[in-house]
Parts: C-alpha cells; sequence; structure tokens
C-alpha cells in the first residue's frame, strides 16, 4: 500500500517537472511571458530562502542574537562581492556558527 | 554531434562541482527524510525507494507526516500537488530550452529538475548543446545521488543522530540560495522582484498560507516585470553585447 501511494507521490512530483517541457503541450510563450518568466528563478530562490533566515515556526524571528540574521548579511556582502558559492558559504556559516555558539556560551 | 570522451569528463566534473555545494546544503535534510521516515513506521526500503523515486525534499516531509497521522489520499495527493507546483514554473521557464531535447535526455533532466538544478540552469544558452546537456545531466544526477546517500545515512543512522534541522543546519539551504540570487541582481527590476519576493514569502509564511512559495514567485515576477521599464537603457546595453 505504502509503495502504491509513493508511486502516486513520484507520479506527480515528476509530472509537474515535465509538463511544460513536454514538446507537445499546447503552449506558446511570446516575448512578454519569457520576460516575465526571466524573473522566476530569483523570485522562487529568494521565496525560499528569506522566511527561513526570517521565521521560525510561522514567527517573525528578528533579533540581534540571530545567527541567521547575521550569517545571511556576511553572506550577501560575500555572494554581491565574490560571486563565489563556496566562499559564501564559508563566511555565511563560519559567522552563523560563532553567533550561534555566542549564544550557547 | 559525437562528444569526446575528455570534453564530457570535463562537463562531468564542471557539473558535478558546481551541484557540490547544494548538495552538501540538503544533507541534513536527507538525514531527516530518510530518520523521520523510518521513525513514522515506514521499512527502510520504503524510505529508499521514496527518495530514489519522489526526489523531492519538502514534499517528501510532508509526504511521511501526512501518512503517518493516516491522512486520506486525497489530502496526501493535494498537499505534495500544492508544494509541487513551483516546479510548473521551472518548466515553464526552461520550455524553450528543453522541449528542443532528445527524449531521453528530456524526461532525465525533467525528472532531476530541483530547486537548485533550475538554480544552474539561468545561462542564455543553457541545455544548448549536447555538452551543456550532459553538464546539466551531470549536475542533476550528482545531487539525485547526494539525497539518496544522505536519505540512507538517515534511514542507517537516524535514531542515533539528533535533529540536524532543529540546531539551524537549514541555514545551509539559505546560504547557497544567496549564493546564487545575489549574483543573478543585475538590474533594478531583478532587485524588485527578489524583494518583492523575499518580503510576499515571509508575510505568507507568518500567516501560514499554503502556497506560499508559488504566490510570492508570482508576486515577485509581477513586480519585477512590471518595473522592468527601469532598465531599459541597460537593456539596449546588453542587446549591442549580443
Amino acid at each position: 500500500m505504502t509503495v502504491l501511494t509513493i508511486l502516486l507521490l513520484a507520479c506527480i512530483t515528476f509530472a509537474t517537472r515535465y509538463l511544460f517541457i513536454h514538446p507537445g503541450f499546447p503552449i506558446r510563450l511570446n516575448a512578454r511571458a519569457q520576460k516575465f518568466l526571466s524573473y522566476s528563478a530569483p523570485s522562487v530562490l529568494t521565496a525560499i530562502w528569506v522566511p527561513i533566515i526570517l521565521t521560525k515556526n510561522h514567527q517573525l524571528a528578528i533579533t540581534a542574537s540571530s545567527p541567521y540574521l547575521w550569517g545571511a548579511m556576511v553572506a550577501m556582502i560575500m555572494a554581491w562581492k565574490t560571486k563565489s558559492i563556496y566562499l559564501t558559504a564559508a563566511a555565511g556559516g563560519s559567522v552563523f556558527v560563532a553567533v550561534y555558539m555566542f549564544n550557547i556560551h | 554531434m559525437k562528444l569526446k570522451n575528455r570534453d564530457k569528463q570535463l562537463a562531468l566534473v564542471k557539473g558535478v562541482l558546481d551541484m557540490l555545494p547544494l548538495s552538501l546544503a540538503i544533507l541534513p535534510w536527507g538525514i531527516l527524510v530518510g530518520s523521520l521516515a523510518v521513525q513514522q513506521g515506514f521499512s527502510a526500503w520504503e524510505a529508499q525507494l521514496m527518495s530514489a523515486l519522489v526526489f523531492a525534499g519538502a514534499a517528501q516531509l510532508v509526504a511521511i507526516e501526512l501518512i503517518s497521522q493516516n491522512a486520506s489520499l486525497l489530502t496526501l495527493m493535494i498537499t505534495i500537488f500544492v508544494i509541487s507546483s513551483r516546479h510548473f514554473l521551472y518548466g515553464l521557464t526552461l520550455r524553450d530550452k528543453l522541449k528542443a531535447l532528445p527524449v531521453k535526455s528530456r524526461l532525465a533532466t525533467g525528472f532531476v529538475l530541483t530547486d537548485e538544478l533550475f538554480a544552474l540552469s539561468g545561462h542564455a544558452r543553457s541545455y544548448s548543446t549536447p555538452l551543456r546537456i550532459y553538464y546539466g545531466l551531470a549536475a542533476g544526477f550528482s545531487m539525485y545521488l547526494a539525497w539518496n546517500c544522505w536519505t540512507f545515512i538517515g534511514i542507517v543512522a537516524g535514531s542515533y543522530l539528533p535533529d540536524l534541522t532543529d540546531i539551524g543546519l537549514d541555514f545551509a539551504i539559505a546560504v547557497t540560495f544567496i549564493a546564487l540570487v545575489m549574483p543573478s541582481i543585475k538590474s533594478w527590476s531583478i532587485l524588485a522582484a527578489v524583494v518583492g519576493a523575499g518580503a510576499s514569502a515571509t508575510l505568507l509564511n507568518l500567516a501560514s498560507v499554503e502556497l506560499e512559495l508559488i504566490i510570492a514567485a508570482l508576486v515577485g515576477m509581477s513586480l519585477g516585470y512590471g518595473l522592468s521599464f527601469l532598465d531599459k537603457a541597460q537593456d539596449k546595453c546588453m542587446e549591442k553585447e549580443v
């Protein structure tokens, strides 16, 4: 039974990923639609990461001692300056851990 | 066009390396998915099968919770559909690039079209040559392998490990996404899209709105599109370069 459920869920996730890249799907994107969609990557990714930083269990979590906030600020500056995902992760991660440890002690 | 082995190797290495930080960032979630599934009564085999076939972090976590609560199949399907609906945006955005792919590559790319692979697919010429298709598949499937390894660790060691997301390791996802988004802010309209999406996602999250992600994304996209007149001059410069 569980296996059938898993198969069904797999069909749903695959369908949402594949539907619009199927050549036979009857849709044509004009230039305006393309332009609109060109904003999808930064928008979706930001809609994922900002709530991780600013909220906890659907409550606002903006405090001066938040490791998320400090880590994110350093990461944003680092990403903007270096464009390197490795340097950004290293800098943001270090600050996150430092503030996290500072809070515990 | 036949690919040279050396070029293929380079594309493979580049794909895996570009994806590596993202593959590592999902480690806490992969372990959580594996351990939670076993704790909620899935067999080890079923837990692994889920990661192998569904391959979607948030959807799997919610599905495990719902199945363990004996939610109805309909509830389960609708919830998973809602969580997965953001993929429609990815498919639409990449449609003109991916619809021309050979059927096997297209199905395979579709299967591994995660948030992360979508984030790596932004280049104007992505998927436009066999080598670039190969690069995308290498990136996508390296993350697939990683996800399944992390799930496996969670299944085996889950009950001995603390909840890694509880000690803040969801920050790993956030920091990699910051690294992906910041360099892409090249115009005022993209900045508007990002600010709009981030602010509305936070507000919707506080209000516990189910379709949080896709609504926030659409708000951001509308803002960006609506304000795209701000960077008309910039567009013209870009066109000259191309």
